[in-house]
């Protein structure tokens, strides 16, 4: 009678911790899930204020650079472009054509010396260096997030709970951003 | 591995708040104790009722506020949005880079360079920087210094070293109190040789300054090690923070005029007594530069 009194309790006991491991491992799948989401919600953040920027921008430069029409449309158009963006995917692209044709106005603003004096455009190119520099914080943590949930879904013991989860993708570097910038006089 | 011993350490932070508040609690009311007998023996235990309440409220005082309590001591002034928007971006952008609020940011007067950080938990913290630090460091060891303190942040740290700072300080106070009480003790409780309690007292009143004091040396050096590597992994690069602590190591005077009990929550120890290995609140700066640089 004891004896199957001690078995019973025993495999209580086994279920119980088979559970508890369970609910440990899908709660820590959902954890990690959602931070990427909220890691993703920083990048999305940083992307909108640097869109914030360019009317500012625009306001600012259009006095100064009356020979450079060009450069300024492509801002004005890679910002469009950024604001209509819908998923992940554009949003990245945008992102990069709006940071390089960002870069083509500072970088034409070298010849302008009374528009780089100006406290105005001073004020936006920190404002600007502080976004880009947020911009890469927030995709490493993003990408952080994201190889701590991947290690999670596909190693054992946590891909048996991951139910048919696939790796979330990193977020590149576009090529756009990592070409040096062309200036065209 | 790095992520659970990050947990690790925030848990262990957690729970040596608790523990050093029941210390000092503990600590205190045995000094009170012996003020008391001395002072005013008939009421001894009302005494001693009444300092624990006050010390009960204090300490939760000093957890829920010690942050400003820190603020006021060094004279911090809340960073201008427009004057310091360079600072405000840098602490924005590596708060992002570890995942939690982006904390208040502080400037204070000053020709060294230093920073620290206080409060109590992420949610509430704050990043002081000196304007010495503002002057002479370039972008990415400006980045080095505030991961640093994003790091003590993170990891709850700043709970801990705040309480200490406040905890520490009374400590101080009242054993001095104690000492000077001696003079004013009724003369037959000194006569009748209540020897005994005042020996103990007089002992607790000279070694509970130093222990405290040891204590926050120990528990910060290790800490500052863990704070450098944090700062390397959310800045990705070491190189930066090791010549900031270059910069440091070449200007600052160690003059700073900041009191002892708050020293270990700077960067690099504000007032480098260089007296004693033993009570060094910081690790020395050659090898914190020595291992940011193998990293």
């Amino acid at each position: 009678m004891e004896m199957i009194g001690w078995i019973a309790l025993a495999i209580v006991g086994i279920v119980v911790l088979i559970v508890l491991i369970c609910i440990y491992f899908i709660n820590r799948i959902r954890i990690l899930s959602n931070r990427i989401d909220n890691a993703w919600s920083q990048i999305d953040v940083q992307l909108k204020k640097r869109a914030d920027l360019v009317p500012n921008l625009v306001e600012t430069v259009k006095g100064y650079m009356k020979h450079e029409q060009k450069a300024i449309d492509m801002v004005t158009k890679a910002r469009e472009r950024m604001l209509s963006a819908g998923d992940k995917k554009e949003k990245i692209a945008a992102g990069a054509g709006l940071a390089a044709a960002l870069k083509t106005i500072f970088a034409l603003a070298e010849n302008y010396p009374n528009l780089k004096a100006s406290d105005n455009f001073k004020m936006l190119q920190e404002q600007l260096d502080g976004i880009e520099s947020k911009v890469a914080y927030a995709r490493q943590y993003y990408n952080d997030s994201v190889l701590s949930y991947n290690n999670l879904i596909t190693t054992i013991p946590g891909r048996w709970f991951a139910g048919g989860r696939t790796p979330h993708p990193y977020f590149e570097i576009a090529e756009a951003e990592r070409a040096p910038v062309k200036v065209s006089f | 591995m790095q992520k659970i011993s990050f947990f690790d350490q925030i848990a262990k932070n957690k729970r040596n708040s608790i523990f050093l508040i029941i210390f000092v609690v503990a600590l205190v009311a045995a000094l009170v104790y012996v003020i008391v007998r001395l002072l005013f023996p008939q009421f001894a235990l009302v005494f001693l009722a009444f300092a624990l309440v006050i010390m009960i409220s204090h300490a939760s005082v000093s957890y829920r506020y010690g942050d400003q309590i820190v603020l006021k001591a060094t004279g911090a002034k809340p960073a201008d949005p427009v004057q310091h928007a360079y600072l405000i971006n840098t602490v924005e952008g590596l708060s992002i880079a570890a995942g939690i609020p982006t904390p208040k940011v502080y400037v204070v007067e000053s020709e060294e360079i230093n920073a620290f950080a206080c409060g109590k938990d992420p949610k509430h913290a704050s990043i002081t920087v000196t304007t010495g630090a503002l002057k002479n460091l370039n972008r990415t060891e400006l980045e080095g210094v505030v991961g640093h303190e994003m790091s003590h942040i993170a990891n709850y740290d700043i709970r801990f070293m705040t309480l200490v700072a406040v905890l520490v300080g009374l400590i101080a106070i009242l054993s001095y109190m104690l000492l000077r009480s001696y003079r004013f003790a009724k003369q037959d409780e000194k006569g009748k040789g209540a020897g005994l309690l005042i020996a103990v007292g007089f002992l607790l009143a000279i070694f509970a300054p130093i222990a405290s004091r040891l204590v926050q040396a120990m528990i910060s050096r290790r800490r500052e090690y863990a704070a450098d590597a944090g700062s390397a992994q959310l800045t990705r690069y070491p190189e930066g923070l090791a010549s900031a602590l270059e910069k440091i190591k070449k200007i600052n005077q160690g003059k700073m005029k900041v009191s002892e009990s708050i020293s270990h929550l700077f960067i690099s120890d504000p007032n480098r007594s260089a007296l004693d290995e033993l009570f060094a609140t910081h690790p020395p700066l050659d090898e914190r530069i020595k291992i940011l640089k193998a990293m």
